[in-house]
């Protein structure tokens, strides 16, 4: 591992540019909340364990692979997209650097990359040949490999939980359907390497069974947590949308001679006891 | 429409919760079929993996859709409760006719006669359904009966 060093000494170098920017914006004034600042140390933290510990002299090496892929791949990207490293580059830049950002975000390129099903394809496709295409045998040993792991895994939750600001903002079922789609296909990916492993490496058997599930159930809780997050998203969504329809009904009530005022859509009460859900019999009409 | 709301979500819920018990109770605790089966076609695998994939999304979204009906005053029992049997009853039909028959990902178990087995597992996803069809019944009714006979905008 002779790109440990060079790894370790970039994730620290980021994430003190990113500690630095967030004191520059409290410093002036503004808000930035400790926990996106501790997500991206926390981001930082697992990409350095998958990608520089000595997972080999511990685990045998396929699965020594898949545990540092789910580390630099997968668990580490989540908070690195949280953290919102792009919103806070963008207050924090001096003016020229802002104005080189919003251009690079709003290009073509950038459009076509962050658009979910392509930044899903990507990724998984990236999968797919890291598994089932000849490569060298020491391909799944390099520290690079992690790093574009990284790269790749960051673009997709970047694409899916779309947090930051980019021109175009896909839908939220487009979003979740492809979250659907790249886990199904991550799930079938790790299901066939229980049975065959990549192509060109002599891994044993048992190797691979350990990886395989490793990857399955692995990937599993990294996809529910992106869940839970597009989720919360829906969900505060919803309840700004709540607040807004019911500052009306609360102006106006019914009217001038008993006429009820227009009314607004859902917003009922909380029922105070069980029986408000059932139908009320005595006052059936006939 | 709380209602058709509430049989949504119930019914994303019922999914998950079924994966669940399946992966939980059939995989894991008694072992009768395993984490890949060679005999598997791609086909079958794919539908595994969507099946897989989809059941904990369902779970998630089937929550979250709850605490909305919470916040606005609480899903109609019977209405979240036909969606749940329904949900169940569905995953576990389509579980047993597509994937096990049509596609034969896997067998419920090995080394043995498999017809009743798979007799339970299906006419136990039947009974499912047929709650589910009768909670759904239900709640229309009380919807229908609760938007008769009161003024609009006020809550009966």
């Amino acid at each position: 591992m002779t790109a440990a060093g060079p790894l370790l000494l970039t994730a620290l170098l980021a994430c003190t540019a990113y500690t630095a920017a967030a004191a520059r914006l409290r410093r002036r004034g503004d808000a930035w909340p400790w926990w996106r600042q501790a997500c991206c140390w926390l981001a930082g933290t697992v990409f350095v364990a998958g990608a520089a510990l000595p997972w080999q002299s511990w685990l045998p090496p396929f699965t020594a692979h898949m545990a540092a892929h789910l580390a630099a791949g997968m668990a580490a990207p989540l908070p690195a997209v949280l953290a919102r490293p792009v919103t806070l580059a963008l207050r924090a830049l001096p003016v020229p650097g802002r104005r080189a950002l919003l251009a690079v975000l709003h290009s073509r390129p950038a459009a076509v990359l962050a658009f979910p099903p392509v930044a899903a394809a990507l990724d998984i496709g990236g999968l797919w040949l890291l598994y089932r295409a000849p490569l060298p045998p020491q391909t799944h040993h390099s520290p690079w490999l992690y790093v574009h792991l990284f790269a790749a895994g960051w673009l997709f939750t970047f694409a899916v939980l779309a947090v930051d600001p980019l021109r175009r903002r896909a839908g939220l079922a487009l979003r979740a359907g492809t979250l659907l789609a790249a886990a199904a296909a991550h799930a079938v990916l790790a299901k066939t390497l229980w049975a065959a492993g990549p192509p060109g490496t002599g891994y044993a058997p048992a190797d691979l069974r350990r990886a395989a599930p490793l990857m399955y159930y692995g990937g599993d809780v990294v996809e529910i947590a992106l869940a839970v997050a597009l989720a919360c998203q829906w969900y505060r969504a919803q309840g700004r949308a709540l607040a807004r329809r019911s500052l009306p009904a609360r102006r106006h009530g019914p009217g001038r001679g008993g006429v009820p005022g227009p009314v607004p859509p859902e917003r009922t009460p909380r029922p105070l006891r069980p029986s408000d859900h059932r139908p009320r019999h005595q006052e059936a009409s006939p | 429409m709380t209602y058709r709301r509430a049989v949504a979500g119930g019914a994303l819920l019922g999914i998950g919760l079924a994966a669940f018990v399946d992966e939980a109770v059939f995989h894991q605790l008694l072992h009768w079929h395993h984490f890949y089966d060679r005999s598997t076609l791609g086909a079958g695998l794919v539908s595994d993996g969507v099946l897989h994939a989809g059941s904990w999304l369902a779970t998630v979204a089937g929550l979250f859709l709850y605490a909305d009906l919470r916040r606005r005053g609480g899903p109609p029992r019977p209405a979240w409760w036909a969606g749940v049997c329904l949900g169940a009853g569905g995953f576990q039909l389509f579980d047993g006719l597509v994937d096990h028959k049509l596609l034969r990902v896997h067998q419920i178990r090995y080394g043995v006669d498999v017809t009743p087995y798979d007799w339970a597992w299906n006419a136990a996803a039947l009974l499912l359904l047929t709650a589910g069809l009768l909670l759904w019944r239900r709640a229309r009714r009380t919807d229908r009966s609760r938007h008769r006979g009161r003024m609009a905008g006020l809550r009966g």
